[in-house]
């Protein structure tokens, strides 16, 4: 190996006869580099996007929620939720009734999730409270489980959503009706129960999924508009390793006792983050074809260096250097220029993610939803990136190299 | 008959010598029985019949140790297509050659490269030195290519380059040296594995007449220094009368130019 070495190597440094195949080499060894360096930047930039939206996303909602599998609802949730904060990882948690309802302002009206909840709790699982841009979610809080005391407005407060408010054109301080279609069961039939809220405040998560279709009150305003006393339909729960939510789940699934079920972020955002993932894969296949046009650059490189030097393979066979020998110099040397290539290009992408994440590159908010490029480097993505361009080069080499071993020394050596 | 520490021949003692006297010592080194070698040329018309060219018929040949053997011919005689042969670069279509105890068309293709490293050397009329390496690497080449270590190689390499009067060249790529050095380069190539039979096909048929002239004496130097066994191709009338035996090629068959009257004046 030492012998095939020592000829590729000097074979890659040497002047050429002729000088295209030195251009091509050097074409070869770039188109490599910037394969690689254009591969690890792109999965960079995509698994900071990705890490971003899952900060901002797992940011917003909670962890892990605890429902009846009956979905009838908890009732006498009060000792159960102090029994659950006391579950190891548990960091926080906070009961919450959920209900369709059709929210409307005058003629406009769209469908929505309203969320009954006690603000200071539903703030230590969730920021969607603290993003509320105009109005306040203070106006949440009058509200005291423990002294009872009736809220100042005569009028019970909602917090929606922005891209909601935009649909029912509603601003701040308007009123809204609620309509719940869980009626009440009256000689009439099934009647939708209704209530008037007064809009406090418009908070925008970023995420249209929150911002078109969320909506908060208190949770006594809830209780009494689905007409349920004392009654909530989840416990939400933050814990203090996020990517272990649903070992967690399982706990406090055991802690609660029969009949209860837990849901974490990881399965609510399931077809998001498929879909993150599928958009990763599908950059890692388009950039990869650079890497294979680089691979097409060393198989044209070798092809013409081995027509080359036809007549020194020849020279080398006549005194015994055997056709794997010669077959190992021209592997070698793909090889060699794949493996420069790789290492360049791994030093320019990851040298640039770095630039790229500690001087920032600014991007317009208002359109990415995020003020800069987010740059998430990973070594596993060098080592699949480095294998994939060596492998690929690899499979470039074999047929130049082939052929090197099939020259027939009297035949290239006759006429001269 | 070789004193070897005589080894040190002097590249710049010209002057024709006597020719070599006929070797009495009986050892075969090589030897071919019925050789044919016929090539199916191809004829633009399919089916017209293969046109096939033939060579030599039941050609013999027997290289004594120590012989120095010329072989002549008119050109497409197939000379060189003889060599290849004896060299194991091409099979014969018929017949056998064999060096010492192993019979060549025996082998296989890694059977047949070992043979050509350690018991073959070869030199071409053109001097097929590689241009991207040194004089001293050039000759070391068929030594690395067997797995020496690079610095005995080397050295190895610098004895035969001094062998050949070429000791302060050995830093030298091949483009640096004059057509005569370049053949002598390669000479040394052939040489340093110490081989049974060095094979010489017009070694000075690209030289000019006075540097023709002193390469082919410095073969016959070291063929007497170092005792070698070798064949020579050569169109060089005065070379071949230096040779021990002249045989001529000729319709297929090896005539001793010598003995056989027809022959003489005829070469
Ligand atoms: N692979 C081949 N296929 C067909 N014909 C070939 C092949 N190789 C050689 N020949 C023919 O065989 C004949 C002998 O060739 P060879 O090179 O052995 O002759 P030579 O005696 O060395 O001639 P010269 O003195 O000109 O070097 C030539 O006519 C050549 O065209
Ligand atoms: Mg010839």
């Amino acid at each position: 190996m030492r012998f095939e070495f020592f000829i590729a190597a000097r074979y890659l440094r040497a002047k050429r006869r002729q000088a295209v195949v030195g251009v091509i080499t050097a074409i070869s060894v770039i188109g490599v580099a910037a394969g690689v360096a254009s591969l690890i930047i792109a999965l960079a930039i995509t698994n900071g996007m990705r890490r971003d939206l899952q900060e901002r996303l797992v940011g917003s909602t909670s962890h892990v929620d605890l429902m009846k599998i009956a979905g009838d609802g908890i009732r006498d949730w009060r000792p159960l939720l102090e029994r659950l904060r006391k579950v190891p990882h548990v960091v926080a948690a906070a009961p919450g009734l959920y209900g369709q309802v059709l929210i409307s302002h005058g003629a406009r009206s769209g469908g929505g999730l309203i969320k009954g909840v006690i603000p200071r709790d539903e703030k230590t699982v969730g920021d969607l409270l603290q993003s509320v841009k105009q109005g306040s979610a203070a106006e949440l809080e009058p509200f005291d489980s423990t002294s009872g005391s009736a809220a100042m407005h005569a009028v019970p407060p909602i917090v929606i959503g922005q891209d909601m408010a935009e649909t029912i054109g509603v601003k701040i301080g308007d009123g809204v009706l609620v309509t719940s279609p869980q009626g009440a069961l009256t000689p009439f039939g099934v009647v939708p129960r209704y209530q008037k809220f007064q809009v406090v405040g418009i908070f925008k998560s970023g995420f249209y999924q929150y911002d078109s279709s969320y909506a908060f009150t208190r949770l006594k305003d809830a209780q009494s508009l689905f007409s349920e006393p004392d009654l909530i339909s989840v416990i939400s729960f933050k814990v203090d390793d996020l990517y272990h939510a649903d070992r967690v789940g399982r706990v406090i699934e055991a802690e609660a006792g029969k009949g209860f079920q837990t849901t974490n972020w990881m399965e609510q955002n399931r077809e998001l983050f498929r879909a993150l993932k599928l958009e990763q894969i599908v950059t890692f296949i388009v950039l990869a074809l650079i890497v294979c046009v680089a691979a097409l650059n060393i198989l044209i490189a070798l092809t013409m260096m081995v027509m080359e030097k036809t007549r020194d393979i020849a020279v080398l066979m006549s005194f015994g250097v055997r056709a794997e020998q010669v077959r190992r110099i021209f592997l070698l040397q793909g090889f060699l220029i794949s493996v420069i290539g790789t290492v360049l290009g791994l030093i320019l992408g990851y040298g640039l993610s770095w630039v790229g994440g500690h001087y920032p590159f600014p991007l317009d908010a208002a359109i990415y939803s995020i003020d800069h490029l987010p740059f998430a480097p990973r070594i596993w993505d060098g080592v699949i990136v480095a294998a994939v361009s060596l492998g690929v080069s690899l499979i470039a080499t074999l047929y130049p190299s082939g052929s090197a071993a099939k020259v027939l020394p009297a035949e290239a050596l006759r006429y001269e | 008959m070789i004193d070897p520490n005589e080894g040190d021949v002097r590249f710049e003692n010209e002057g024709s010598l006597e020719p070599l006297p006929v070797v009495r010592e009986r050892t075969v080194v090589m030897r071919a029985v019925g050789l044919t070698k016929i090539y199916s040329t191809v004829s633009g018309k399919a089916g017209s019949g293969a046109a096939a060219l033939e060579l030599f018929r039941g050609l013999d040949l027997k290289v004594h140790a120590g012989e120095m053997v010329a072989i002549v011919g008119e050109s497409g005689a197939g000379k060189s297509s003889l060599l290849h042969l004896l060299a194991a670069l091409d099979v014969p279509t018929a017949g056998e050659v064999w060096c010492g105890e192993s019979r060549l068309s025996g082998l296989t293709p890694k059977q047949a490269a070992d043979f050509r490293n350690r018991d073959v050397g070869y030199v071409w009329q053109f001097h097929y030195l590689l241009p991207e390496f040194t004089a001293a690497e050039n000759v070391a080449m068929p030594l690395l290519a067997r797995g020496m270590e690079r610095a005995a190689a080397l050295e190895k390499a610098a004895y035969w380059l001094g062998q050949v009067g070429l000791a302060d060249r050995t830093a030298n790529r091949s483009g640096e040296l004059s057509g005569g050095e370049q053949q002598r380069v390669s000479l040394a190539r052939a040489l340093v594995t110490e081989p049974k039979i060095l094979l010489a096909d017009e070694p000075t048929g690209d030289l000019d007449g006075k540097t023709a002239d002193a390469v082919f004496g410095l073969i016959q130097r070291l063929h007497e220094a170092h005792g070698l066994t070798s064949v020579l191709v050569t169109h060089n009338l005065e070379f071949a009368e230096r040779c021990n035996r002249v045989l001529k090629l000729r319709e297929g068959r090896l005539v001793d130019a010598r003995t056989s009257p027809t022959e003489a004046g005829r070469v």
